[in-house]
């Protein structure tokens, strides 16, 4: 080492051997540290695009990252994270052994002591405090495969029924907004839809830092022609996708609503729209055209803040296209009325048939990369292939399918993730399991949760990544395998199901959550009865295909092989709904009347900024990732605030300042400040990845009573000057 | 350079996997051989350069998302560090809300016509490919002195610290000569990027298309990367990166040695021009020397390869500084060592068997060979000196490229120069009594060495550094009035201060006869204002962003 220090110091170019350029057979011309021995066919596992991937694999170590140019998703072409996915996998901040708090502190135990003694907890907890008093937390980070496994697992299992995803945080919303208007969850579009629609009207859908690979969707569509499509963004916010659409409406925050009905006052009357479907598949459309008869262009531009000319143009141009796409994302969801704007989103698509064809579809861009399988699978908001709790043959379905007794399916939900926050919080849940996800950063108003944290009795996370801010609090620590490392699907936002395969072994101790799982099963004494015969995730694809069999989300038509080798397979086909008969009881589509409201913390003299919060295209949610990978990070170290130049000149405060973001429930210090035009007088905007300066400090604890999604995007905070204390 | 592919695509059968994107964002080759007449053009060239036409990036504004995967493909291309980025994305923005309107650059090489960085390289490490026209930077030939780095006005070329040498975008050479897309090409989902032929004489005459809000003008060193730009971006856009301008590297080394070499220049002139030159004088110039000399050789980046920078002396002012003083060195040498050999004494010359040499005749001429030999040394120092101010006159820095830089240089030489030779001539004497001396039979000259020439020196200096900081705070330039900005700031401020307080502590001490003092303060006021100029310059460079995530500095 010294004498390398002294041969680098005189001038010998010591590290000239990491800068040699090899040919890959494959790719060609590239550094000789990226040449891989093989290169193995996989998913993302960052957001619900769902790209195919190959990860170049030398020596066991996975050293590069590429599109699959086969992958109908995103043919080659990656985000800058998919295209360092392969560094996570050998990260520093990986979880490596089990922990267990003893003392005070974590120390490291034996997996048996680990599970054993989470099992002894959770049960005396159940015993003592009753079934339900177990709270799980799941997500959207998981395989499809374990994600069915665990429903099972909690439900029958451990028997609580308080079990939720954290995809509650994401994209709830959208999942009741669909069972709203058409009796079942399910995007009924494709991307494919983006390339053939004449109109494409994205609200609340930032997909240029969102999933941007998205984008190339748009860029096609345009290459058709000329004038071929009209790219509208809605958005308070100029986006970096408002700024590539062709119309962007900058409206008032949380006006979308208005918004939305304004539009089908529009096309009500001036006959924009599609009378015989309206009358062949969707039902309540009287009562609807007399309730939006009051949002009259003038009316709605006072709502929105737009002009009518405006308002007009859009109806029209969505009215009059012979295809037409709506796409939403957090900007939609993220909000105490997202059900019912998704609704209002589903009433444009009724009224107008464009819904079950080509280029036409109320279409919900997810999050997470298995977003949609915890959705068709997840044993939380409903029962595992679409069914319903109240359903008494749903149910009775299940109990034959898994040979139990009917009996122990639960008749309604449980509580819905913030509701079993609360529950901690108000002492009817003792217990709490996280798996895969960091609700220190990611959950809204953190000072109800830390309180919920610390009043737990006992906390187990389960991640790939220790420490993260939520493992602070843990009392057990199971360090699980991440993407890359275990077999199984993920389903996309377009029902793909894409098959993501094991590209590396998990590092220490690490093991898949889905052998956590099992090995839970087994201590439970429940292993035989719920997973007979089972070894791997496969055999649960096998038991899940026999279970959704027949559902709306079938994956008994394709083999994993199959999967693997299409580059993946949408169950429904590229539309649903192409027949117009809709999973309600008279098979018809509702159509809901929806009031707009405002957004529940107004901001007043003392408050007198809405803060609204988002994403950035190099980091990916709480950063447990994408902090790991030292391109991204290098990119966008720290979190910023963005103020218009009007609002800035206001406070006398300039570009870079330090300032603190203080809302009436605690407040975000020592952040930088981007004075930028992006976001409107009266509004400010923080990427809310970062648990340094954590967004979720200020944000409010107020929840969509439908969905129980919080509402992310609204929130009323004043601005200050940072100052050091010694503090 | 062959170009196999198009005739890959064509021939259909070759692995699907090959990797292309077609302009229109297509699928290649989705179309059965036989069917494949046309083909929708690629985002490389698909034929040979012909005579006079060189590669280049096409970057379409328009198109760019800012999703930074080219970035990510470029480091993973060429397996660099996270803080280096060969590609980078950089931010612009204006108008007002609603009309708001940012968009993104994504740069690497320019691949200019007249680049910096090949007329700079003093170890003719850069060439421009004459097939391709790609310039490229050659690590082995590399000795890491970061000239390049100073003369691009896109600040392209990036030292990697743990390697000891630079490294630049290359348009990966080694991708295309296989027919294959650069990285970053291929990365792009937007197709944004392209490399495109262009005609190099037509260029040189019409650049237009290479200028762009946030770029350097493209004019000083004619860029060839063409951008697209949206209608009226140049009245609407601005770069954001500039609320933040960083502290550039003190490069401490340099500091040191151009000091001390500048030092010892201004106190061999004066000495020479007052006749008071003694061998004990002379050594420690020379000691001095050396010293300079070997900091700035470990300024290197890899300085077992130092020697490389005299190779190119007639183009580069980094080659001449070199030249200059290590013939400066070797001059300033011999005048020490003739002046021992003049003052030995007769029975030591006889036990070193020097009386061959040494003979009475031609110790006639030794006053006047000794005086030749410190003159020739004195040019040498000068030439030296302002070889070495005009390294930092590159338009690149425009704080540096101002007469003040070599004004600056020779001023502070005769600043020091004006008090050093004082305060030895106080401490030689003392040294003269020193036991091991004594056998060499050293005397203590008596010296007229005048201190008004320290007063008027000071003063001058001072002057210069004054005009400058005005011209600097005034200027239409950005880069200048950030550098003023920058001065201007709590951190460097106090430096500042110190600055003009140094030259009137020695003039105080040198009233009051206390020329060490003075020599000090001299000494402390030419490395201030050293440091301040490396720290404190602003040089050009594309837009970044907001955060300056990128940015090398």
């Amino acid at each position: 080492m010294i004498l390398r220090n002294l041969r680098r110091k005189l001038g010998i170019d010591t590290r000239q051997s990491d800068y040699t350029f090899q040919k890959d057979p494959r790719f060609g011309h590239i550094a000789s540290a990226r040449v891989a021995d093989k290169w193995v066919k996989t998913t993302c596992g960052y957001c619900s695009v769902g790209c195919g991937m190959l990860i170049g694999i030398k020596d066991g170590k996975a050293v590069a990252a590429r599109g699959n140019p086969e992958h109908p998703v995103n043919l080659g072409k990656l985000c800058p994270k998919g295209l360092s996915e392969h560094h996570i996998l050998d990260a520093p901040g990986r979880a490596t052994q089990p922990l267990l708090r003893k003392d005070g502190k974590l120390v490291p135990v034996s997996w048996d002591e680990a599970l054993d003694t989470m099992v002894e907890k959770f049960r005396g907890v159940q015993e003592r405090w009753g079934k339900d008093a177990l709270g799980v937390v799941g997500t959207g980070q998981l395989l499809t495969e374990e994600c069915y496994t665990l429903g099972k697992l909690v439900q029958l299992g451990f028997g609580t029924r308080n079990s939720d995803g954290n995809t509650t945080l994401c994209m709830a919303s959208a999942v009741s907004g669909y069972k709203l208007s058409f009796g079942s969850d399910g995007p009924p579009g494709s991307y494919k839809d983006m390339e053939t629609a004449d109109v494409i009207l994205l609200i609340g859908a930032n997909i240029a830092d969102n999933h941007p690979i998205l984008c190339q969707r748009l860029e096609r569509n345009r290459a058709r022609g000329k004038d071929c499509t009209t790219v509208i963004a809605v958005d308070p916010r100029v986006t970096k996708t408002a700024m590539l659409s062709d119309i962007h409406l900058p409206v008032k925050p949380r006006s979308d609503i208005a918004l939305l009905n304004g539009i089908a006052h529009i096309l009500i009357r001036d006959g924009l729209i599609n009378l015989e479907y309206i009358a062949r598949h969707t039902t309540g459309f009287t009562q609807f055209a007399s309730f939006v008869a009051t949002f009259t262009p003038e009316h709605v531009a006072e709502l929105t803040g737009l002009n009518e000319e405006q308002i007009i143009r859009v109806a029209h141009l969505y009215g009059r296209a012979k295809a037409a796409f709506i796409g939403w994302t957090m900007g939609v969801n993220h909000s105490s009325q997202g059900a019912v704007t998704v609704t209002a989103i589903n009433n444009l698509a009724l009224i107008t048939g464009n819904i079950g064809r080509a280029g036409a579809a109320p279409f919900s861009i997810t999050g997470q990369c298995n977003a949609m399988g915890t959705r068709e699978t997840g044993f939380t908001s409903s029962l595992p292939g679409y069914r319903k709790f109240d359903n008494p043959k749903d149910r009775e379905d299940l109990a034959r399918l898994w040979n139990i007794d009917v009996d122990r399916i639960p008749t309604a939900r449980g509580l819905a993730y913030p509701d079993i926050i609360e529950g901690a919080v108000s002492g009817s849940i003792k217990a709490l399991w996280f798996i895969a996800t960091n609700p220190v950063v990611s959950f809204p108003n953190y000072s109800v949760l830390e309180q919920a944290l610390r009043s737990v009795e006992f906390l187990v996370v389960q991640d790939g990544f220790f420490p993260t801010p939520t493992s602070d609090f843990a009392h057990l620590v199971l360090p699980a395998a991440i993407w890359g490392e275990k077999e199984g699907t993920y389903t996309n936002s377009e029902r793909r199901v894409s098959k993501a395969n094991i590209l590396v072994s998990p590092p220490g101790k690490a093991r898949p959550d889905f052998d956590i799982f099992l090995d839970l099963a087994s201590r439970l004494g429940v292993k035989a009865e719920l997973y007979p015969n089972w070894t791997s995730t496969h055999d649960a694809f096998l038991e899940w295909q026999r279970v959704s069999s027949g559902r709306m989300c079938d994956y008994s038509n394709f083999t994993w092989q199959q999967i693997e080798d299409e580059g993946g397979l949408q169950w429904g086909g590229e539309s649903l709904y192409t027949d117009g008969i809709f999973p309600t009881a008279d098979g018809k589509a509702i159509l809901h009347s929806v009031p707009c409201l405002p957004f529940i913390e107004q901001p007043n003299a003392e408050y007198d900024l809405i803060l609204n919060t988002g994403r950035t295209v190099e980091h990916w949610h709480t950063r447990t990732k994408t902090s790991q990978v030292e391109m991204l990070n290098h990119m966008v170290p720290n979190a910023w605030l963005e103020m218009n130049p009007v609002d800035a000149t206001r406070l006398e405060l300039r570009p870079h300042d330090r300032v603190n973001v203080v809302s009436r429930r605690s407040s975000v210090r020592n952040l930088e400040l981007r004075i930028t035009g992006i976001v409107a007088p009266g509004q400010v905007f923080m990427p809310f990845h970062f648990s340094e300066t954590n967004s979720n400090r200020v944000t409010l604890g107020g929840f969509d009573p439908i969905s129980r999604e919080p509402n992310f995007k609204q929130c009323a905070v004043l601005v200050e000057k940072y100052v050091k204390t010694l503090t | 350079m062959s170009l196999p592919l198009i005739e890959r695509a064509e021939d259909g059968n070759s692995d699907g996997i090959v990797r292309m994107t077609l302009a229109d964002l297509g699928r290649p080759f989705e179309a059965p051989p036989q069917v494949v007449t046309t083909l929708t053009p690629s985002l490389i060239p698909t034929r040979k350069l012909e005579e006079g036409e060189q590669y280049r990036f096409h970057f379409n504004v328009t198109k760019c998302i800012g999703c930074r995967s080219c970035e990510i493909a470029c480091n993973e291309q060429n397996g660099n560090p996270a803080d280096i980025m060969w590609r980078r994305i950089g931010e612009i923005e204006g108008g007002t809300y609603p009309d708001t309107q940012r968009h993104y650059l994504s740069m690497g090489c320019n691949h200019c016509l007249d680049a910096e960085c090949i007329k700079g390289c003093p170890v003719d490490a850069y060439k421009k490919d004459p097939v391709t026209g790609i310039v490229l930077h050659s690590a082995d030939a590399c000795i890491g002195c970061q000239y390049c780095v100073w003369n691009c006005p896109y600040s392209v070329p990036q030292f990697n610290e743990a390697r000891g040498v630079v490294g630049k975008c290359d348009m990966c050479h080694g991708r295309l000569t296989d027919g294959l897309e650069p990285a970053c090409v291929n990365a792009c989902p937007e197709a944004a990027i392209e490399i495109e032929i262009v005609n190099k004489t037509a260029w040189r005459v019409d650049y237009a298309a290479a200028e762009s809000p946030g770029m350097p003008a493209a004019g000083l060193t004619i860029s060839t990367t063409r951008i697209t730009l949206p209608p009226n971006a140049a009245a609407k856009l601005e770069r954001v990166d500039t609320g933040r301008i960083q502290q550039e590297h003190a490069h401490l080394s340099l500091v040191f040695m151009t000091t001390l070499i500048q030092a010892v220049t201004g106190s061999l002139i004066l000495a020479l021009l007052c006749k008071s030159i003694d061998p004990l004088f002379l050594t420690i110039l020379l000691a001095i020397t050396a010293v300079a000399l070997n900091i700035s050789i470990f300024h290197l980046g890899r300085p077992a390869y130092a020697w490389r920078a005299l190779k190119m002396w007639r183009r580069s002012w980094l080659s001449r500084e070199v030249l200059g003083f290590g013939l400066f060195f070797a001059a300033l040498a011999a005048t020490t060592a003739a002046s021992w050999i003049v003052e030995l004494p007769p029975q030591l010359c006889a036990n070193l068997h020097l009386s061959s040499i040494l003979r009475p005749d031609l110790l006639h001429f030794a006053p006047f060979i000794l005086t030749a030999l410190g003159w020739s040394a004195a040019f040498f120092g000068i030439a030296g000196t302002i070889a070495s101010a005009f390294i930092y006159l590159v338009p690149a820095r425009p704080a540096w490229d101002m007469s003040h830089t070599p004004i600056d240089f020779l001023l502070s030489a005769a600043f020091i120069g004006s008090t050093l030779p004082l305060a030895l001539s106080l401490a030689i004497p003392h040294l003269a009594h020193l036991p091991f001396l004594h056998p060499l039979g050293i005397y203590a000259q008596p010296t007229n060495i005048p201190t008004w020439p320290a007063y008027l020196v000071a003063a001058l200096w001072m002057l210069n550094h004054i005009i400058r900081l005005i011209r600097l705070a005034k200027s239409t330039v950005f880069e200048e009035r950030a550098t003023a900005a920058l001065l201007n700031t709590s951190r460097l401020q106090p430096y500042v201060l110190a600055l003009f307080a140094m030259p009137i502590a020695a003039c105080i001490s040198t009233l009051f006869g206390l020329f060490t003092c003075a020599t000090l303060a001299a000494f402390a006021a030419v490395l201030l204002g050293r440091y301040l100029f490396f720290v404190s310059v602003v040089p050009l460079n594309m837009a970044l962003t907001f955060t300056r995530g990128g940015s090398h500095s």
